[in-house]
Parts: structure tokens; C-alpha cells; sequence
């Protein structure tokens, strides 16, 4: 782990530290984003959030620049979260979902588009994890270029996936 | 308006109900340990190789190899040893190489691959190290038959009740029984221990496959 970096020089390590930080802070809710559809429970978002903060200072030194802070960021979380992340025995399944960003006051619930609204984040919480990475990359507005290239399926396989996932969604919101 | 664009417009506007952390959490953050999955295998794996060295290491001892000499199998068991490191030193550039493949920035088919892969190559080095034992296992046996006073003792009683046939076939019998049952109850145990560790990964690998076809 950080050998790369252990054996540089001091200085340039506190340096390469502290743009690391630095940037990580400014995009973080990227990673808060992936850890809320990830996780259910406050704990399991912080042990998720804690092993994609590791993983992505690990691949940090191999990160050239010539790519965005934040599209190199949406590769490494997503990883981590489907491939790489165990999930431990105290997160159990249940309907209540607790992640952070589900969490909205009983009150905002009056109306039937946030009722709608609950309806499919729970939905989507309910989904696989390779379909919870395309609806991620959806929402973030991310094109299918990068959706294919960030799970290393082709274009056209990407599009089909997202038309089936976005059905599945629909018919969730409109029984 | 489509109700996925609304969804889209929402989810963007959640930013504001995210935890912060600050630039000290993120700084301790980054000299923690990983859990990954990753390091898990890498672990077993190191253990896997140790115990299976560590076995050839105990069991070659000077009074073992005087006995092999005694048995005439010493040719045939040192030919066998010199496979088993060559194989060895294979193994080892192959995990040293496979581990160096796993990149958390590939795309996460490719990640998926590469860690299976890693998984392939420990079951492959398991089932070599099974052959070699079991092959020793066999060698021995029938060294000690032939050669060993005991052996020409046992053998001999056999021949002189005269169901010479019946013995050697209960022999054979026994010695593939006993390899067999060991054999399958190390595959039981490898097929628990990752199955386990890499169930989510293998589904998650699946789908991604499926939509090669």
C-alpha cells in the first residue's frame, strides 16, 4: 500500500499528499454519491467511503492529469464499490433505507412527485450492482462513451442496458 | 416531463444534503488499511504457497531421503522434486504477474478479470501441488512394498495364502480411495473459502458477459 509513495522524497511526498487531499475534499460528494447507493446504513457508508479514499490514493501516482479529477474519481469509486468492496455481515437488507441521501424530512413527502420520487430511489436501491452503476452514471449525466468505457462493455450493449434498467424503473413508477 | 429527467433534476439537487469531510478526516483516511477484496486473496494465496513449501520442506529431511535410497524410488522421487520447484518458480512469476494486472482504474469488466484470473492461478497451483502429493503418495506405498523388510513381510504372507490378485487389487483400491477422499475434501474446502470471497464478483462478472453474447 503507498510504497510508491513511502519512497519518494519527503517534500514531494507531502506535496503529491496534499494535492491528493486537497482535490479529493473538493470532490468528495462524488464518492458520498456512490457510497449512498452502495450502502444502506451510516457505518457501511463510511467503511465504503474509507476503502475508496485508499484505493484511489493507491492509483493516485499512476493518475497523469490529462484526464479530470472527477472522471478518473467515478471509475475508481464505482470499482470499488462493485468489485472490490465486501460487504460485511451487519449490513442487512431491509425496506427502511437509512443511506444518507435518501434522507429527506417527512414533510417534503406531501406531494405525489416526492412520493414518486421515494419510490424510485427505493427501486433503485433494490437494484443489481451493475444496474445500480448505470442508473449512477445516468444521473450524473454521464454519456454512454464513458458508461461504456468506465464497465468495459461496447456502446451498444450499454444503451440496451440502460433502455432495460430505465423500463424496469418506469413500470416501478407507473404500476 | 419524463419521470427519469425529474429523477435526474432531484438526484442533482441532493448535493446540499451530503456529509461534508473535512481536509483532516480525508488525511487520516488515506494511511488506514484496505479490506478489499483483493488483499484478502493475496493473503490466502501467500498462505496457500507457504504451507505447501513448507510441507516439501519437512518431509525432505537426510533420514527421509536414506530411505528413499533404501526403497530404490530416491531417482524417481528427486526427478519428481526438480518438477515440482520448476512448476514452483513458474507459479511464482505467474501470481507476481497477475497481481500486477489488477488495476483499480481498468474498466471494471477488465478488473473483474484480472482478479479471477488470480483466483484461476491459486486453484491451478492447489490442484499441481494435490498431483505432486499424491503421486509421492503412490511412489511410497509401493516403495515400501517392495523394498521395505515390513513390505516383503506383508507381501509374502499375501502370496503364501494364495490371493496374491485379491491383495494387490485391495491395495490399489485403498491408496485411490484414501487420495481421492483427500483430494475432494481440499476441493470442498477451496470451493467454500471462494466461493465465499468472490460470489458477488463472479455475478457482477456474469452480467457483464451476458451482454457480449
Amino acid at each position: 500500500m503507498g510504497t510508491y509513495q513511502k519512497n519518494l522524497p519527503t517534500t514531494l511526498n507531502k506535496e503529491l499528499e496534499h494535492r491528493f487531499v486537497t482535490e479529493l475534499e473538493n470532490n468528495q460528494n462524488i464518492v458520498h454519491k456512490v457510497c449512498s447507493l452502495y450502502t444502506n446504513d451510516r457505518d457501511s457508508h463510511k467503511d465504503l467511503f474509507q476503502e475508496i479514499t485508499i484505493q484511489l490514493w493507491k492509483a493516485y501516482p499512476k493518475f497523469r492529469g490529462d484526464a479530470k479529477f472527477s472522471t478518473w474519481m467515478y471509475r475508481v469509486a464505482l470499482n470499488t464499490a462493485i468489485t472490490l468492496y465486501r460487504k460485511s455481515k451487519k449490513r442487512v437488507q431491509t425496506q427502511d433505507y437509512d443511506s444518507v441521501i435518501f434522507r429527506i424530512k417527512a414533510d417534503e413527502y406531501d406531494d405525489t412527485q416526492e412520493k414518486q420520487l421515494k419510490l424510485m430511489y427505493n427501486a433503485i436501491k433494490q437494484l443489481g450492482d451493475i444496474d445500480k452503476a448505470l442508473v449512477f452514471l445516468y444521473l450524473e449525466d454521464k454519456d454512454y462513451s464513458e458508461i461504456s468505457e468506465t464497465l468495459g462493455i461496447t456502446e451498444v450493449n450499454a444503451r440496451v442496458k440502460m433502455n432495460r434498467v430505465k423500463n424496469k424503473l418506469r413500470t416501478i413508477l407507473n404500476p | 416531463m419524463d419521470e427519469l429527467e425529474l429523477l435526474k433534476k432531484d438526484w442533482q439537487n441532493k448535493e446540499v444534503n451530503l456529509p461534508k469531510l473535512s481536509y483532516d478526516d480525508i488525511y487520516k483516511m488515506i494511511w488506514k488499511k484496505s479490506s478489499s477484496m483483493v488483499k484478502w486473496i493475496f493473503y490466502i494465496s501467500i498462505i496457500e504457497f507457504v504451507f505447501w513449501a513448507a510441507l516439501n520442506i519437512i518431509s525432505s529431511d537426510p533420514q527421509y531421503m536414506q530411505n528413499l535410497k533404501a526403497m530404490h524410488i530416491y531417482n524417481v522421487m528427486m526427478v519428481l522434486n526438480f518438477i515440482n520447484y520448476g512448476i514452483i518458480l513458474y507459479f511464482i512469476f505467474k501470481f507476481y504477474m497477475n497481481y500486477r494486472k489488477i488495476s483499480v482504474t481498468d474498466s471494471s469488466r477488465n478488473l473483474m478479470k484480472a482478479i479471477l484470473k488470480v483466483k484461476r492461478t491459486v486453484t491451478q497451483y492447489v490442484w499441481f501441488n494435490l498431483i505432486i502429493f499424491a503421486t509421492s503418495i503412490i511412489i511410497s506405498l509401493y516403495g515400501v512394498l517392495i523394498y521395505s523388510d515390513e513390505g516383503k513381510e506383508i507381501v509374502e504372507v499375501a502370496i503364501q495364502q494364495g490371493n496374491e490378485m485379491t491383495f494387490w487389487f485391495l491395495i490399489i483400491a485403498l491408496s485411490l480411495l484414501f487420495t481421492g477422499v483427500l483430494l475432494v475434501v481440499i476441493w470442498l474446502f477451496y470451493k467454500v473459502l471462494y466461493g465465499i470471497l468472490l460470489k458477488r464478483l463472479k455475478e457482477n462478472y456474469t452480467e457483464l458477459r451476458k451482454l457480449e453474447v
